[in-house]
């Protein structure tokens, strides 16, 4: 937000395209982007236009065929896959449409699992996972495995686990676009509830008009473009 | 009497432990045998084999047929040692026994030749005086194909090439040959004595029991020439032998465990064999014996009263552990005889299935100075005490 | 760890899935050890009871037939060679119930000692009682107990159809384990009793020699060799036992490529359950990736639990294994004995060599089949890794790929089957090439041939019927594997099949042309041998004489040891027609005769001539009792009756050159108008109380091929548990399959699809991949077949075989895949049809 602070996330001519069947699709040309710290970047978008590529991109899950994605000033990109995955664990954390709880791990150990990945399964880590759950309102279903929890729930559980190990920066990829009104207000108020006060940072993609009205910033993907949408209403 | 420790010796080897050769492969270094005292007991004990014949009484002797085998009885044994020196001084003992040991009696009705009925054992052992070297073999053989036997007309000896045979035209002679890959002998024994017999006539008691006893003489003097050879080295060698001859059913009692026997060339011409029985309770048995024969070739029977016998110092063998004494006094006070017994070199011991001490002896006067060679035998000081076999 | 409980649930979730998989494992190591065990026992026991016989010889003097003069033991004593003990030794059998083949070795006691160490202690008189009493004998007292028999107790043995009376005197007490297993079934006479048992007064069958090692030895050698009369030799002892090991080589090689045929099996189905593990878990791994799970720690997940897997395998395999090898090493026994020689063996233990290579196997292997897949699921970027239709899209643009990649495995292979310098050891490593590589190829040919079924089963079967045969191209991930696994599985049941079957119509020819007489007679002797004591003289005159016989023939088979080890020698009066009836490979039996029946030459069985390279013309060298004699080799014969290969000649040329007037074997031709039954009958009168076995010629080839189907009753078990692994390997693949596609095939249910159309889709597909590989198998299983004949076996025994094939054989097979692959489907397909769909739809 304030500009002259240096990008948390920055995408410098990035261009993606892949292969279907025989076809060749492009996702982007030439996309620039900059999220500033602790800023909530919101993309908004026709299904199919990019959004997911992008946010995959920002957290090292895809690589660029062109052009830089740096996160906190480093080319995640040139980094080796390794290196990348190293740098994931321990900054980045997920938010997926589909929960994406690991199905063979209670949801006690799917929160427990980014700690012990980062290296912070110690008292104070469990301690954090604790308060989280309870803080999503499941601190009795800590034993349960995912599949008998409800959407709602599980997409819960997977807002704790995003942040358990407070990563600087959380990518969250239509957390909303399975649950009914209801429930997605209680997901957008626990984002706005545990995720502002850490000062994270936020990339996330949504169809909801609702959902956009927390962010600092939107911006529309289309045809492989960027562009910003409005300045942002946040706090 | 030390035939009669070979008598144990090879009652020992050929019934008890005899098989233990097929299983250590001759190894000589395991000295340590198991001897059954039942098998020692059975031959040369009380509880004879009722199908042999038994030494009660005095029989007459006829030579050269008495040279020969006498298969009726259990074991017999040609033993033949001697004191040699080459003519610069280099001295040299030997050894070369042969012992017969009967399975059954009587002749083999076999249609393979192989079928025996008697069985031999040899003993080689030849001591470099000066070499500091005892060298000593063993075989067995089964009286069969011509591989070993005894005859007496002309008397012969043998166990595959080891052999003692009288030459035809040279009754008087013995020839011995025998040879190994280091060592070997080929000797010419001229007998200086007629057979002397040992005991009553002949009849040798080793104990109270009647038939338990043997058929004893000796010729303790025969004038020996020929070679001996250690590795490829031949040395021409002259000395004196001395030959002893026994054969028995059964000798000796339950309790006597072990003898020490002397067969001694005094340079005054006089010979003497004295043998004397230990019992397990440590003490000397009045059946301990001997003979002395005067330069003139008469003979004079020794009891235990006459002799004094003391071991001095000992010497422990490092193969079997067995403690032996080391050298003796022996003393006849009435023949005005005062010997030191002084083995050529310390270890004469033969480790073979039966181990025990044989070797040839210096005879000192108490000046020191030389009176005479011989042979000494010890046994029963290995092992671990079994009766009998010591 | 947290990742690590992840998997092991998964395991834990599926565990029909994992109990599969661990079998698979289970039952190729099992297999690969119980065949090792087999052949170790067997090998064993041989080499120990050879040991124990042989002692400490470095050297052992051997003559012809008639064996050593006892002289030639004492002339080398009494020069001086006195580490030596003669022996002499024949099987016998023992007269009454249990009957049972004990070798008899006759010694000398008191010559033993360098040479062989049968017991350790001996109570008193034993000794004395061996030697001095006739008919006295040793045996270890678990023989002992085995026969009944306690000491003092006589009991009757035969001997060339003799009986002998002996009497048990003690007991062996060998001095370690390895001597107590050699004794086994050695009854140790004295050597006295051994030449009167045997009626072999005068003679030895060797004198064992220990000479020292280096120049000692070969001067006492060379001196040795002075002594030895013509006829005798003296051969190196470890020469000996090496031909006696090179024997039954090439038998125990084939018995272990055999087993391993099971292990590629098990490793394909081991490949298939972890590749299937991966892939069901792709969603789960994209997830762990995207939250910051390394390749390395994926893959070494993935690998993790294949060790796990492996490991439960594995110790399952080798109990499992350690009870098959019982049965298996009754039949490798049977067979060895059958074969080549009298072999006892009492006990199977687990030998550690055995362990450590079933360990290596079912580990190692499955960590190598896990591989691919833990590299796949690592490999693709962790976007892609939550797409499955990327993955099938990569498996199809591997396929060319592979194909290519087999065509040319199986080139190389070919190729390698040419080089006839590789042997054995090099067609197996073909063959195996070949397999490998053509499985390679299944998953294209998979591909091809479902769109070329997709219209017909469309016309068949509808719509379901074009969905199965799409549902096999489009999860071909799966299929491929599933379809490579059972072809190369069933190929190896075709293969073997054809190569026993067009093996026992090649003896059974055989026997015809080798078999004219109309009765045969030999001495009744309870053992196996080939080789036999000899008839009586009187008898043989006797029975010659029978009335209703128009002719007969004179035999004698006999071993002649050599510096290369023993060749068997078959001499045989006979009139020319019967020599011209018999098959021959090389050579002119008419021109042959000639030379042949003046004794200038012999005629060698095709093994002989394989293994000493030889061929008309050429000239052999053989130990005669009058010293070495050279002979022509007039002809190459056709003879299945020993894979060591055997010289015949003429009697009169076996009489001039080894002085043995004895017979073993007649044979006799019915006159004109008297059946084989009469006069088998009346030869039976003329034997009187003579102890011989007469047979016809038709119950005689009844008995030589039972000993054939025996002899590979083997085999037919090792085909049988390779099949059921490709069984159980179908069977996981295909439900795995099957479950997986629970949730489309619910959606199908949703949209309307009965529990019958369903089941019908599943069964469909199934059904395809079992007819497809087994009609893959069947070009397969021909070339194996093809190259077990011409190759392995060729180079194995140097048997020429017919190629027959049994469409019966290959029908079945097919037939075999199908149903394994049906039943594969029936579960998961009972299971999709009777649940509810929406429970499937909720499921993931």
């Amino acid at each position: 937000m304030t500009g002259s602070e240096a990008p948390l996330v920055e995408l410098t001519g990035v261009a993606k395209s892949y292969r279907e069947g025989d076809r060749e699709r492009v996702v982007f040309r030439d996309a620039r982007l900059a999220v500033a710290p602790g800023e909530w970047l919101f993309l908004v978008g026709r299904s199919g236009s990019g959004k997911s590529t992008l946010l995959n991109l920002v957290g090292g899950l895809d690589l660029p065929d062109a052009g830089t994605v740096a996160v906190q000033g480093m080319p995640i990109n040139r980094l080796s896959e390794r290196e990348r995955t190293l740098f994931r664990r321990r900054h980045v954390g997920f938010v997926f449409q589909l929960y994406n709880l690991i199905p063979t791990l209670t949801v006690g150990e799917n929160l427990l699992l980014p700690l012990e990945l980062s290296g912070q399964l110690d008292q104070q880590g469990r301690e954090r996972a604790r308060y989280l759950l309870e803080e999503v309102g499941l601190s009795d279903r800590f034993s349960s495995y995912p599949d008998r929890l409800s959407g709602g729930e599980q997409q819960r559980v997977a807002v704790a686990r995003a942040l358990v190990h407070r990563p600087e920066l959380l990518l969250a990829d239509e957390p909303t676009g399975n649950l009914d009104a209801e429930t997605s207000r209680q997901v957008l108020d626990l984002f706005e509830r545990l995720i502002r006060p850490s000062g994270a940072t936020m990339i996330l993609v949504t169809h909801s008009m609702e959902t956009v009205r927390l962010a600092d910033r939107v911006v529309t993907v289309r045809e492989g473009r960027l562009t910003e949408m409005t300045a942002g209403v946040g706090p | 009497m030390r035939r009669r420790s070979l008598g144990i010796g090879i009652a020992v080897v050929v019934l008890g432990a005899g098989l233990l050769l097929i299983r250590q492969g001759g190894d000589r270094k395991s000295g340590h045998v198991e001897r059954p005292a039942g098998a020692v007991t059975g031959v040369l004990g009380g509880a004879a084999d009722p199908r042999f014949t038994r030494a009660y009484v005095p029989r007459p002797f006829t030579f050269p047929r008495d040279h020969g085998p006498h298969p009726d009885f259990r074991t017999e044994w040609w033993y033949f040692t001697g004191n040699l020196a080459t003519a610069e001084g280099r001295k040299f003992g030997y050894q070369l026994t042969f012992f017969r040991l009967a399975l059954a009696p009587g002749a083999p009705n076999r249609r393979s030749r192989w079928g025996a009925n008697q069985v031999y054992m040899a003993h080689f052992a030849l001591t470099d005086v000066a070499g500091k070297r005892f060298r000593f073999e063993e075989r067995f053989s089964r009286a069969a194909l011509g591989l070993a036997g005894a005859e007496s007309s002309p008397v012969r000896v043998w166990l595959e090439d080891w052999t003692a045979r009288q030459i035809p035209e040279r009754p008087e002679r013995f020839r011995l040959a025998a040879s190994e890959a280091d060592y070997g002998i080929d000797l010419d024994l001229a007998r200086l004595t007629r057979e002397v017999l040992n005991g009553e006539r002949g009849l040798s008691r080793k104990g109270p029991t009647s038939g338990n006893a043997s058929y004893y003489y000796s010729l303790p003097r025969l004038a020996t020439t020929g070679t001996v050879r250690i590795g490829a080295a031949r040395f021409t060698v002259a000395g004196s032998s001395w030959l002893d001859r026994e054969w028995s059913t059964s000798a000796l009692e339950p309790d006597q465990v072990g003898w020490d026997w002397f067969a001694l060339q005094l340079d005054d011409g006089r010979e003497l064999m004295w043998y004397r029985l230990r019992r397990r309770d440590g003490s000397i048995d009045p059946f301990s014996s001997g003979t002395l024969v005067e330069a003139d070739g008469r003979c004079r029977q020794l009891t235990p009263a006459q002799v004094v016998l003391v071991p001095e110092g000992s010497w422990t063998s490092p193969k079997t552990g067995a403690r032996y004494p080391a050298r003796w006094r022996l003393q006849l006070p009435a023949q005005r005889i005062d010997l030191a017994v002084v083995p050529r070199i310390a270890d004469q011991e033969l480790t073979g299935n039966f181990p025990y001490w044989e070797g040839a002896v210096a005879l000192l006067g108490r000046d020191g100075a030389p009176k005479g060679v011989g042979y000494l035998e010890m046994t029963g000081y290995a092992g671990a005490g079994t009766a009998g076999g010591k | 760890m947290i990742l690590w409980r992840a998997a092991a649930r998964h395991l834990l979730r599926h565990p029909w899935q994992t109990v599969l998989a661990v079998l698979g494992v289970a039952l190729g190591v099992a297999v690969v050890t119980a065949v090792d065990l087999a052949n170790e026992t067997a090998r064993r026991a041989f080499t120990s009871a050879a040991q124990a016989v042989a002692g400490k010889a470095t050297h052992q003097v051997v003559a012809g037939p008639a064996g050593i003069p006892e002289e030639l033991y004492r002339s080398l004593r009494l020069s001086g060679i006195r580490e030596c003990a003669p022996m002499l030794t024949a099987p016998v059998q023992t007269a009454a119930p249990p009957y049972r083949t004990l070798q008899l070795v006759g010694i000398d006691p008191f010559a033993e000692a360098p040479v062989r160490s049968y017991t350790g202690h001996f109570s008193g008189p034993l000794l004395e009682t061996l030697v001095a009493q006739q008919g006295s004998c040793l045996l270890l007292q678990s023989t002992a107990a085995a026969l009944r028999l306690r000491p003092g107790q006589p009991f009757t043995v035969e001997s060339g159809g003799r009986r002998v009376l002996l009497t048990l005197a003690g007991y062996l007490d060998p001095p370690d384990a390895v001597t107590r297993l050699g004794l086994d079934s050695v009854l140790v006479v004295d050597i006295a009793t051994a030449q009167e048992v045997l009626s072999q007064e005068g003679r030895l069958t060797r004198i064992d020699l220990v000479l020292p090692e280096g120049e000692a030895g070969a001067r006492e050698l060379a001196a040795l060799e002075k002594l030895l009369p013509r006829g005798t030799s003296v051969v190196s002892a470890g020469a000996r036992a090496g031909a006696l090991d090179r024997m039954t080589r090439a038998f125990r090689l084939n018995l272990t490529a055999l087993s391993l045929l099971a292990l590629v099996v098990g490793m394909f189905l081991i490949y298939n359950t972890m590749t299937f593990s991966v892939i069901t878990r792709r969603s789960t791994i994209g997830m762990l990736r995207a939250l910051g799970v390394t390749r390395r720690e994926v893959c070494a997940g993935v690998l993790g639990e294949a060790f796990l897997l492996g490991s439960a395998g594995t110790v399952a395999g080798l109990l499992l294994g350690s009870l098959l090898a019982r049965e298996l090493t009754r039949l490798v026994t049977r067979t060895i004995n059958d074969l080549y020689f009298t072999l006892q063996v009492t006990g199977v233990h687990l030998y550690p060599e055995t362990v450590l290579k079933g360990v290596l196997l079912g580990v190692g292997a499955t960590l190598a089949a896990a591989l691919p897949p833990a590299l796949e699921a690592t490999g693709a970027p962790p976007r892609a890794a939550m797409a499955r239709s990327d993955i099938e899209e990569t498996r199809r643009r591997l396929v060319p790929w592979a194909a290519l990649a087999g065509a040319l495995l199986m080139a190389a292979g070919g190729g390698l089957f040419f080089v006839s310098s590789a042997g054995i050891t090099g067609g197996f490593a073909a063959l195996f090439a070949v397999i490998i590589g053509y499985a390679l190829t299944v998953p294209g040919a998979v591909l091809v041939l479902s769109r070329l079924f997709r219209p017909l089963l469309g016309l068949w079967l509808g719509v379901i019927g074009k969905m199965a045969a799409r549902g096999v191209v489009v999860s071909l991930s799966r299929t491929g594997v599933a379809a490579a696994a059972l072809v190369v599985a069933v190929s190896a049941t075709i293969g073997v099949g054809i190569m026993v079957g067009s093996f026992r119509d090649t003896v059974q020819q055989w026997l015809g042309s080798w078999l004219r007489a109309d009765v045969y007679l030999r001495v009744a002797d309870r053992g196996n041998a080939r080789l036999r004591p000899v008839l009586d003289p009187g008898l043989v005159r006797r029975v010659a004489a029978a009335p209703g016989a128009a002719g007969y023939t004179l035999s004698r088979r006999v071993s002649v040891e050599g510096a290369e080890g023993a060749t068997e020698i078959f001499s045989l009066q006979m009139p020319k027609s019967t020599f011209i009836g018999y098959r021959f490979k090389e050579g002119d039996p008419e021109a042959a005769w000639g030379p042949f029946s003046r004794g200038e030459a012999v005629v060698v069985s095709e093994p002989y001539a394989y293994r000493h390279h030889l061929t008309v013309g050429r000239r052999l060298t053989l130990a005669t009792a009058h010293g070495p004699r050279s002979f022509g080799v007039a002809g190459v014969f056709y003879d299945y009756g020993t894979d060591a290969g055997i010289v015949m000649m003429s009697r009169g040329a076996y009489l001039a050159n080894w002085d043995d007037p004895g017979v073993d074997g007649m044979s006799f031709y019915a006159r004109p108008g008297v059946s084989p039954g009469e006069l088998v009958a009346q030869l039976r009168r003329l034997a009187g109380s003579a102890e011989v076995f007469v047979i016809s010629n038709a119950e005689l080839r009844r008995a030589t091929v039972q000993v054939f189907d025996r002899t590979f009753a083997i085999t037919g078990v090792l085909r049988l548990l390779t099949l059921v692994v490709a069984c159980i390997g179908i069977l996981a693949a295909l439900m795995a399959l099957q479950v997986e596609r629970a949730r489309e095939l619910a959606v199908m249910r949703a949209l309307g699809l009965t529990p019958a159309q369903v089941w019908g889709t599943v069964i469909g597909e199934t059904a395809l991949i079992g007819i497809l590989s087994g009609i893959l198998s069947v070009p397969l299983g021909i070339i194996q077949a093809l190259v077990l004949i011409y190759v392995v076996n060729l180079r194995s025994f140097g048997w020429t075989m017919e190629l027959s094939i049994d469409p019966l054989l290959v029908l079945q097979s097919v037939a075999l895949a199908l149903v394994a692959a049906v039943l594969g489907g029936i579960y998961p397909s009972l299971r999709i049809a009777r649940s509810l769909p929406a429970l499937a739809l909720k499921e993931e």
